[in-house]
């Protein structure tokens, strides 16, 4: 068993993990001649299925990977290897590799990392009244000479060693992406930024009344309070329910016409932002006959007419605002995300991080659950 | 009796609450010791295996100072010319904190101390007074308590170990190492200073994952100032008395000196500015010479290390317990922890309060999408939120009903609610409060308020 490879680009592996490490901490890492496969299944929460080609991250000439399995297989405290990773940021030469210390398995980063330093000027006249170079000028001064204290090159090592575990193939076999119906609805997603930032306002705003309210205190039927409300099927009576749990959830919903719509709902409050011309991508006829394409709920979604009505294809679900923020966590990325809702059940991200534009693109995959209300 | 009376001045002032900040971070209490020439604060952690001392020197720091003292001290005073108490470090800190805003008319211009001890007098307090602009004289009186204080002893020419370097490349070595890191190793090798983060939790076999990351960061000897180390022998710290000395160091742009000679034997980081001379004493574990005892192959901490030498007590110096609080994990460094907001959403606070800084009469319709704009190199926006470590969103208006002063109102409630411990009386819609929206009569009703 043997891995070894130089990073690529250790700010994109650093940000990767730090989104990833956002939704759990046990991350396995499938390492394979031509894919790194991240996966983290938390206990309770939405799951991530990336794939990601070497090249992303890793160089590809200096890749080197040996198993019997053709594939090697470990558990990674994911936000260690983040933190790990920060020590490579601006560095030109990091390495990873697979090794072992007193029988534990662990993963040893090894950065090198350059500097200009300036030196320090009043040692610099000290080394010259030792007769280092009389009347050199320190700005001219080769940068490798010993003792030299004027500006050069810093140039310092950094070895993180971080714990693993290694899992044998049989240990992951049994797992396997979840599967799910055909999607009603799927949808480009707006500027993660924006998004996270009014996802977020809608979760604070909703659990600072939930936690200031004392039960029974408010009219029953308080009304919408102010600014954004709007009188969504079902909003009212979703209400009740929503603010019994903890944690407010929060409704996403879209159509095949390019909106989106995301709203929050408890007693005293509604608000609800829409998005509109947004793309509803095509799908890719490669993967399947016209014929079939056209019987898909989400393409014929997309050919009702407008004029039924903008409610009409509407799919809907109902999703943890906390939770909701983790995943977009993976803006920090700057991605393409394709947003596939399954009515009431469950919405699949499919994020693609931008590449070169060439050979396999790296691809992440969120299942998040719809609440039932 | 003993009198000891001193005037600071506005840099001094910054000077001495960094010093307070850096003991701090090694004990609760603080222990001022006074001599003729010189004003020592001093702390000792409570494993007795770290002490931190800032001496500040009479003539170059202070604006004045005169110190006289009596036979008949009681605060353990033993010697005709010292004076020693302690005092609970956070209670000085509160006076200090906050007060050094140049910018504001009542800025500080100078602080007075005085202390009087006279066994005829029942009540003996350190006395404070902040003499700030506008004629405003702020006084506080702080009740100290008599202390036998220790000092760690090192003897510097015995050294046979030291290196220099300047605090913002320590600092840099530093960041690499992760936050539960609790310990560190440093050594030299082949032209290189290796240092080691490393921490002794005993872990569980099958918990391979929460095992401690090993960080090793390796310099070259140039970019310290001095490096006259011996090759590959190993001596650890407590790597948050490091980052406490380095963090401390930088504030001051000292260059730090590390004196030491063996493992198991003191080591003294040290640095002087200012008419102020900064000295660490910490305990280094490592594998100890053969001659000091210890059997053990792994790093052990041996008992049979130099006491410190206490001015008018003998405590052992038994680094032994140590062990039991490092089995836990530390918390990370405050210092750490305010240079980086932890959550996004604290970074959207301090946005809208700049923007509302930026801009004071803020419109209905800005503040709507203010919050919405985030710098593009900005990670931390990315980060979950979390609403636990910060003022909630706070919804509130005005009574006066213009859409202006709608928007206005919000703009200004957030940074009041954020900084509740500052001051707040730039915001008066804050203190307005809330007015009424419906009459008692309507909610009698409800049988609440009977």
């Amino acid at each position: 068993m043997r891995f070894r490879t130089q990073l690529r680009d250790s700010r994109t592996f650093s940000k990767l993990t730090a989104s990833l490490s956002s939704l759990g901490k046990v991350c396995w890492m499938r390492l394979e001649y031509e894919v790194i496969r991240f996966t983290i299944i938390p206990d309770q929460g939405t799951q991530v299925w990336a794939s990601i080609p070497v090249g992303t991250i890793f160089d590809d000439t200096t890749y080197e990977l040996e198993s019997n399995s053709d594939a090697i297989n470990i558990e990674v405290n994911i936000s260690v290897l983040n933190r790990a990773l920060r020590s490579a940021w601006g560095s030109t030469h990091t390495q990873l590799r697979l090794t072992k210390k007193d029988k534990t398995p662990l993963l040893a980063l090894t950065v090198l990392s350059s500097e200009w330093t300036e030196g320090n000027m009043a040692l610099a006249t000290n080394n010259d009244a030792d007769g280092f170079g009389d009347d050199r000028n320190p700005e001219a001064a080769p940068a490798d000479t010993t003792g030299d204290r004027g500006p050069r090159e810093r140039q310092t090592w950094i070895t993180q060693e971080i714990p693993i575990k290694i899992l044998h193939e049989s240990a992951v076999e049994g797992l396997h992406e979840p599967h799910c119906p055909d999607p009603e609805v799927h949808i480009i997603l707006p500027n993660l930024a924006q998004l996270k930032s009014i996802s977020d306002r809608f979760t604070k705003l909703a659990s600072t009344d939930s936690k200031s309210k004392q039960p029974g205190v408010m009219a029953p039927d308080a009304p919408g309070m102010h600014s954004v409300s709007f009188s969504g099927a079902g909003a009212s009576t979703a209400a009740t329910a929503l603010s019994t749990n903890s944690s407010p959830k929060l409704e996403l919903s879209a159509n095949m016409h390019g909106s989106l719509r995301l709203a929050i709902a408890t007693d005293e409050l509604r608000i609800a932002s829409v998005w509109s011309d947004l793309v509803n991508p095509p799908l890719d006829p490669a993967q399947m006959s016209q014929e079939q394409m056209s019987q898909l709920p989400s393409e014929l979604n997309r050919k009702r007419e407008a004029s039924e009505g903008f409610e009409s294809g509407w799919a809907k679900v109902r999703i943890d605002g906390k939770d909701w923020s983790r995943v977009l966590s993976i803006g920090r990325l700057s991605p393409k995300v394709v947003a596939c809702f399954v009515n009431e059940m469950a919405l699949v991200l499919y994020v693609y991080l931008p590449g070169n534009g060439e050979g396999e693109e790296s691809c992440l995959t969120y299942y998040i659950n719809s609440f039932t209300t | 009796m003993t009198s000891l009376s001193l005037s600071l001045g506005p840099p001094a002032l910054v000077r001495l609450h960094d010093a307070l900040i850096c003991l701090s971070k090694f004990s609760e209490t603080v222990a001022i010791e006074a001599e003729p020439d010189i004003l020592r604060l001093s702390a000792l952690n409570s494993t007795k295996t770290g002490f931190a001392s800032f001496a500040f020197e009479k003539e170059v720091f202070f604006e004045a100072y005169s110190f006289k003292s009596s036979k008949d001290g009681r605060s353990g005073s033993v010697s005709l010319d010292r004076f020693f108490c302690q005092i609970y470090i956070k209670a000085l800190l509160s006076i200090f904190r906050g007060r050094i805003d140049k910018n504001k008319d009542t800025a500080v211009e100078r602080c007075d101390m005085e202390l009087h001890e006279d066994l005829q007098q029942t009540e003996c307090r350190l006395t404070v007074k902040m003499i700030c602009g506008l004629g405003v004289i702020k006084s506080y009186k702080l009740t100290y308590e008599p202390a036998s204080i220790q000092h760690a002893v090192f003897d510097k020419s015995k050294a046979t170990s030291m290196w220099t370097a300047d605090p913002r490349f320590l600092k840099q070595l530093i960041e690499h190492f992760s936050l539960s890191a609790e310990q560190l190793d440093m050594y030299s090798d082949s032209g290189r200073a290796v240092f080691t983060s490393f921490t002794t939790k005993i872990t569980e076999g099958k918990e391979v994952l929460k095992h401690p990351v090993h960080t090793s960061v390796a310099a070259d000897k140039r970019d310290f100032q001095e490096y006259w180390v011996e090759e590959n022998m190993h001596v650890a710290i407590n790597l948050k008395d490091f980052k406490a000395v380095v963090a401390h160091a930088e504030t001051a742009n000292a260059t730090v000196t590390a004196r030491y000679t063996r493992p198991c034997k003191p080591l003294q980081l040290e640095y002087q500015f200012e008419g102020i001379n900064a000295e660490f004493t910490v305990m280094t574990r490592g594998q100890a010479d053969s001659e000091d005892g210890p059997t053990s192959t792994r790093a052990t901490i041996p008992r049979q290390t130099p006491a410190p030498v206490p001015i008018s007590a003998v405590r052992p110096r038994d680094t032994r317990p140590s062990v039991t609080p490092s089995t836990q994990m530390p918390p990370p460094p405050p210092r750490s922890r305010s240079i980086r907001p932890l959550t996004g959403s604290s970074t959207q606070e301090n946005l809208s309060q700049k923007a509302s800084a930026d801009r004071p009469v803020a419109s209905g319709l800005s503040m709507e999408f203010d919050s919405l704009f985030v710098p593009a190199d900005d990670d931390r926006q990315w980060d979950e939120m979390n609403e636990e470590e910060e003022p909630q969103d706070i919804l509130g208006w005005d009574a006066s009903g213009t859409q202006d002063a709608f928007g206005a109102s919000i703009r200004n409630a957030e940074p009041a609610f954020s900084e509740q411990n500052g001051s707040h009386a730039e915001e008066p819609d804050y203190e307005m409060g809330l007015p009424p929206t419906q009459r008692l009569s309507q909610v009698r009703q409800y049988g609440l308020f009977d």
